[in-house]
């Protein structure tokens, strides 16, 4: 590995002798030119023979530096392959011999190979948390309570959020949080939540507190909803679409379900760039799925037939799913599905989207909990698909199918992002920050006195 | 391409390691390469896949590189790490079972580091109650009176309370950075790429093709025992290429002659490198072995433990501040512990008795 940067440094020290030489050859110029070009043609060839056969010289040349990088050839390994028979010295041997015959490699070892180099960064302790100020709690969660908080040294603003540890419970870090902490350390994607590290309590003999540090971002999607007067356009729509459906198929190409996607977990910062947040639920999957995943999971309201039906085999689509339920509301300002419980909420996902058939979803009926499952005979109906008052054609969802086979998945609307369908490709809109009817003002409340209305950050 | 990197040591790290004031190197070999070998054999015994196991000796070298190795008792620190690591995966194992195979381990009737030479193996467990003869070796093991193993409530919930205290411990220690990518499929597809394992109707040499896998496969699970660390200073595809080349040479497999290891952007210098810290593994595991038994003073099998590596290192007159000085104040809150827990157990049965 050190290999590198020393045959680099011999080049260097190559090129500084010619500079010298090349020096020299000037003031010889105005004595001799010919002879100049000869010699520099001559010092040129000396100058690629000494980067080819880089060992040879480097030994020879006492200013030269440490030996250059020893290559060596597979014809040479080839020769001892026969009385290699696997301990050390055997392979000492070998190692050495090639540079007896590296003259003959010159070609091969002059240019440089062009190998991948894997970066995979370093592990070392988790800092304390005293490192953050806290400013102000944001919100309580079902995994953890989120505060704002300070850098104390650089200043910067993060959400802290604190992984509930029961005392009770018998299986030490919850599984859950570390998931949760793995996925994020390996996400980096514009619209994907970051995590800028984990840091823990003060006391050093045991870790009773550990702290999720992750980016601040002012507003989540859910409480901007909630206070805006009027919804959304259809374009500020697209623009969320685009970058939810962005983060979510970064998510899928990385093996990736998030499992709990929802107006409340979508953050938005002032300049209108959309992340996904809480990755509580979250877990790595493989393809095919694995077959014992837990149907018990997604909010209620956003939750996929499938999992309604007890699905434990299920993939990408129940995100989309959710894509859908958040789309609806996007453009209503009110969660679509508002089921009391599962079969309520399977009722009006029926509703919506008309009763499966065993055409438009095959197996259906074959799902742990459609047996004790009647539904309505006759052709199916349909509620009146949300609509965007500012756009009048009807946009119902695409990613609502029931058939989760069926159900687009998130990489087409994101890949086709620079074509017709999504063509607006300038990134975030700033708009929500430049009216403050639609979105809090930027700053309201500050850091001292009173906390900010309602300020969010990682969690709910 | 989380699936092929890891996050490797600093030189920093490795180099303190073997500063000043640290263990003599031959004990923290010794302690590496028996704990690394406890971590697998509880693995095995838990039934765990390999790919579980592997994770939990990477985690445990890494881990040590950040922290002391007398900070805690080594069986303690394995357990510890297999039990995190099964967690996160899809083979979590219940502290209870991992609590009984580290018992079964550490007491004299386990077959670990059984030497076949100085005495016949074990006698399976004798049935629940009777007494036997073989424990004259083992009287200066404290944990059981009997050859037979048993985990009393208050020993198990010392255990567990010290399980989960490590576990935090551990991933505070590593930032809570629990990935590890392993070298293993690596290997089988780089050998699916050679085209080692296209089906031939004739089937002669599908034996051969077999064997190289499995050597690869096991070069690389025996690097996992190395105190050289080479998951921790090499990513995983030159290991899957050095355990290859090995493994190639072993079985007599015809590689191509170009330099194919580019093709997996492996150079030769950490090729070679590798290739010989792999195969030394062998050689050097069995000298282990001896050391280790010399470190424990004659007792035949089991795990080493602290105790004995303070007595090793008192019997050099090299008692070193601050390790053993740290280690023993966290033996004193082990001891608390424990006392908490039994005072438990009284009360228990206290209460038993009264109703």
């Amino acid at each position: 590995m050190a290999s590198k940067p020393k045959s680099r440094w011999a080049d260097d020290e190559a090129d500084a002798a010619l500079e010298a030489q090349r020096k020299k050859e000037k003031e010889e110029k105005k004595r001799l030119k010919a002879e100049k070009a000869r010699k520099l043609e001559a010092e040129r060839k000396a100058r690629e023979a000494a980067a080819a056969s880089t060992s040879q010289q480097a030994g020879d040349d006492p200013d030269r530096g440490p030996p250059a990088k020893r290559r060596r050839l597979s014809p040479e390994r080839d020769n001892h392959d026969g009385d290699d028979h696997g301990d050390d010295d055997h392979r000492d041997d070998d190692n050495e011999a090639p540079r007896a015959h590296a003259p003959s490699s010159e070609t091969t070892a002059a240019d440089p190979s062009n190998l991948l180099r894997f970066e995979g960064g370093t592990f070392g302790r988790s800092r304390s948390v005293e490192n953050y100020d806290k400013l102000n709690d944001i919100e309580e969660g079902t995994y953890g309570w989120v505060s704002r908080a300070k850098d104390v040294a650089t200043g910067q603003v993060v959400a802290l959020k604190r992984l509930k540890m029961d005392p009770k419970d018998r299986s030490g870090v919850p599984v859950t949080g570390l998931r949760e902490i793995q996925i994020l350390k390996d996400c980096n994607h514009g619209n994907v939540v970051k995590l800028l590290e984990v840091v823990v309590g003060d006391d050093a003999s045991k870790v009773d507190s550990i702290f999720l540090v992750l980016e601040f971002l002012e507003h989540d999607l859910k409480s901007i909803l909630e206070d805006m007067p009027s919804p959304f356009l259809a374009s500020e729509v697209k623009t969320l679409l685009r970058q939810l459906a962005s983060g979510l198929a970064y998510l899928h190409d990385h093996f990736i379900l998030h499992r709990d996607l929802k107006t409340s977990n979508l953050l938005l910062n002032n300049r209108g760039r959309l992340k996904i947040a809480d990755f509580g639920m979250a877990r790595y999957v493989s393809d095919p799925p694995p077959a014992n995943l837990t149907p018990l999971v997604v909010t209620l309201w956003y939750r996929a037939p499938e999992l309604l039906l007890g699905e434990t085999r299920y993939g990408a689509a129940v995100d989309m799913w959710s894509v859908g339920c958040v789309f609806g509301e996007l453009l209503t300002r009110e969660p679509l599905l508002q089921g009391r419980n599962e079969v309520d909420q399977l009722a009006r996902v029926f509703e919506l989207c008309g009763t499966p058939s065993d055409d438009a979803w095959p197996g259906f009926r074959r799902l742990p909990h459609a047996r004790g499952l009647k539904l309505p005979r006759g052709p199916p109906r349909r509620r009146s698909a949300p609509r965007s008052p500012s756009s009048p054609p009807p946009a119902r969802p695409c990613s609502a199918r029931s058939s989760p086979s069926t159900r687009p998945a998130a990489p087409p609307p994101a890949r086709c992002s620079s074509t017709t369908t999504f063509a607006r490709t300038r990134g975030p809109s700033p708009r929500p920050c430049s009216r403050p009817s639609r979105a809090r003002p930027a700053r309201s409340g500050g850091d001292g006195g009173r906390p900010p209305r309602r300020r969010r950050a990682a969690r709910r | 391409m989380a699936h092929m990197t890891n996050p490797l040591a600093t030189p920093d790290q490795l180099f303190q390691r073997r500063s000043l004031g640290a263990l003599p190197m031959e004990l923290q070999d010794i302690i590496f390469f028996s704990t690394q070998c406890l971590t697998q054999a509880a693995g095995l015994l838990l039934q765990l896949p390999q790919s579980v196991t592997a994770q939990a000796n990477v985690l445990l070298a890494r881990y040590w590189l950040v922290e002391s190795m007398m900070a805690h008792e080594f069986s303690d620190v394995s357990a510890a790490t297999l039990y995190l690591v099964a967690k996160l995966s899809s083979h979590p194992v219940s502290p209870r079972d991992v609590a009984y195979i580290y018992t079964y381990l550490l007491s004299s009737s386990s077959a670990f580091f059984h030497d076949p030479s100085s005495r016949p193996p074990p006698p399976p467990p004798p049935p629940f109650g009777s007494e036997s003869t073989t424990t004259a070796t083992a009287s200066s093991f404290s944990s059981d009176k009997s050859n037979t193993p048993y985990l009393s409530p208050s020993g198990y919930q010392a255990f567990h309370a010290r399980l989960l205290r490590l576990e935090g411990l551990v991933l505070a220690a590593l930032g809570f950075d629990t990935h590890v990518a392993l070298p293993h499929p690596l290997a089988v597809t780089y050998l699916q790429a050679l085209d080692f394992f296209s089906f031939r109707r004739d089937g002669s040499k599908e034996a051969g093709r077999r064997a190289l896998a499995a050597r690869a496969v096991a070069y690389l699970n025996a690097a996992l025992l190395s105190p050289q660390a080479l998951y921790l200073t090499h990513q995983p595809p030159a290991l899957a290429v050095a355990a290859m080349y090995s493994a190639a040479r072993d079985v007599g497999a015809k590689m191509p002659e170009c330099e194919w290891w580019e093709v997996f952007d492996v150079d030769r210098e950490e090729l070679g490198f590798l290739v010989v810290g792999m195969r030394s593994v062998e050689g050097w595991g069995r000298k282990m072995r001896k050391d280790m038994k010399e470190a424990m003073r004659g007792r035949e099998r089991g795990m080493l433990t602290r105790k004995d590596v303070e007595g090793e290192l008192r019997r050099r007159g090299l008692v070193a501040g601050d390790e053993v000085g740290n280690g023993s104040k966290m033996a004193v809150v082990d001891a608390a512990e424990e006392e908490a827990a039994r005072r438990l157990d009284e009360k228990m049965a206290e209460m038993a008795s009264a109703a």
